[in-house]
């Protein structure tokens, strides 16, 4: 199987899977946008109702974290699980496994698209214009995108080989929802050198940061760390790409055993 | 066998698995040893009990898996495909778009199996019922399907695993049906069932497999016999 035959074939198992999961939910499609809505209101409840730690536009603030988040977050932990539930077509012929973590990750994109596009449309009836800087939104979901896809492949690999990890893997993605800033700003740490600290080695902390940059403040993210994380998550990709093609029936194996 | 003439030779094939955390890790061979041949169009058939290993050997021969040691050739086949009993569908999912995903899974473009599709619901003989979700189905037509989609795929060589043995009698006498043509046309078939009289009617040769160990191989008429004077005993 060529690798434009498996990017078919990992869009039309997505597709299928948002179809088969819309078609038992009365709700539908509705759910796309409901759930994101549904974390960003109870994180809206607690900081700024309950413990009054919001601040200025918070409601904003923490869509425009939250929501790629939840992109991030939901990817990783699905992707986790992705070969494994593979297991019963894995069972029948061997064929390139990574479609299992793309479908996963084009599932979880596709309901990105909605939430974004209705997210922006949001933020435009907010007073928040478009700017210059909104031209970077492209190249930085771009990078986010490849930081979800290497990320999803690489947890699938690691549950397989050791399935104790996916405990880690979902306390991971965690510990990463309150150390990336999403309802608290990365640029409010008093101390300048944590803050580049945070900003520089948790990847997630600067992507979310960047959104903000460009949705609120009309400002361009750092372009060479941008250019230098999509660069690196690429590499990534690339080498857990090659464990994949090689490992194809070690994968199954320890799958179905 | 004529270098044309054979279709797999496989050679001391052994499986071992591990299991265990990892301060009682401790490997268990589900397969030992097994060595056969399987001539070019054939239907070769493999018997044995629950648990024997046939279906891990069929993985192998699927490609699904690797075995631990021992070699396995392949002369001329290009795809491999294994059916068992409806496992692997999507339960949300209708039949025919299991059907799509199963069939663009061994390789064929997705225009090439749309065009297939309306076949399959012909020979399932599932009407209706294709357009539905997976999970609204009996075990049998669950089978149906899985056949259906098995026997229409382009597959150089078929792995059929107890399929025979699910589904009402029509459907039953359909298969055995397909199955007999393909007996003498090109495909190379494996059969694996526990049913010695499906193996004696269906295939040439065969071999039987005893907690991983082929206790006979040759003429499936023969081999049938043995099978089942061992199942007399045991019971």
């Amino acid at each position: 199987m060529q690798f434009p035959q498996t990017l078919t074939l990992s869009h039309t198992m997505a597709v299928m899977r948002l179809k088969g999961e819309a078609s038992k939910l009365v709700l539908s499609y509705l759910w796309w946008v409901i759930e994101p809505l549904l974390y960003v209101a109870v994180f809206y409840l607690v900081f700024e109702k309950l413990l009054l730690r919001g601040g200025e536009d918070f409601l904003v603030f923490l869509m425009v974290g939250k929501i790629p988040f939840l992109w991030f977050s939901k990817s990783i932990n699905a992707g986790a699980n992705a070969l494994l539930a593979g297991k019963g077509v894995m069972g029948q012929r061997d064929f390139p496994k990574h479609i299992f973590p793309y479908s996963v990750v084009l599932e979880a994109s596709y309901k990105q698209v909605v939430v974004f596009l209705l997210l922006f449309v949001w933020l435009f009836t907010q007073g928040y214009s478009l700017s210059q800087a909104c031209l970077w939104l492209p190249l930085l979901i771009l990078s986010n995108l490849s930081l979800i896809l290497s990320g999803s492949m690489l947890a699938a690999l690691l549950v397989v080989y050791l399935q104790d990890l996916r405990v880690v893997i979902s306390m991971g993605t965690l510990f990463l929802m309150f150390a990336s800033g999403i309802f608290w700003d990365v640029r409010s740490i008093a101390d300048p050198e944590v803050q580049q600290l945070i900003l520089t080695f948790n990847p997630l902390a600067f992507l979310l940061d960047a959104y903000r940059q460009i949705l609120m403040h009309q400002t361009s993210p750092d372009i060479s760390y941008l250019l230098v994380l999509t660069f690196l998550s690429l590499v990534l990709l690339g080498l857990v790409h090659w464990v994949y093609a090689r490992q194809s029936q070690y994968i199954a194996y320890k799958v179905l055993s | 066998m004529a270098e044309r003439d054979w279709a797999i030779s496989a050679d001391k094939l052994s499986l071992t698995f591990n299991a265990g955390p990892i301060w009682d890790r401790h490997q268990y061979q589900v397969l030992k040893q097994i060595s056969f041949a399987v001539k070019k169009g054939e239907t070769f058939g493999v018997m044995g009990r629950n648990g024997c290993g046939k279906s891990s050997l069929l993985r192998i021969l699927a490609g699904v898996i690797k075995q631990s040691s021992g070699s396995l050739r392949f002369n001329n086949i290009g795809s491999r495909s294994l059916l068992a009993l409806g496992l692997g569908f999507n339960n949300d999912l209708s039949g025919r778009d299991n059907a799509l995903l199963s069939l663009m899974l061994q390789g064929e473009e997705k225009a090439e199996a749309k065009e297939m599709l309306e076949d399959i619901q012909d020979f399932s003989g599932l009407g209706e019922h294709f357009e539905l979700p997976v999970r609204t189905y009996s075990s049998g037509m669950r089978s149906r399907l899985g056949f259906a989609v098995g026997v229409t795929a382009n597959t150089d060589l078929l792995l059929i695993d107890e399929t025979l043995s699910v589904g009402d009698q029509h459907f039953k006498d359909k298969a055995e049906q397909v199955m007999l043509e393909k007996l003498n046309g090109e495909q190379t078939v494996i059969f694996v069932s526990h049913n010695s009289q499906q193996v004696n009617k269906l295939c040439e040769h065969a071999i039987w497999i005893e907690q991983g160990v082929i206790q006979a191989g040759g003429e499936a008429k023969i081999v049938a016999k043995e099978y089942q004077r061992f199942m007399r005993d045991i019971k």
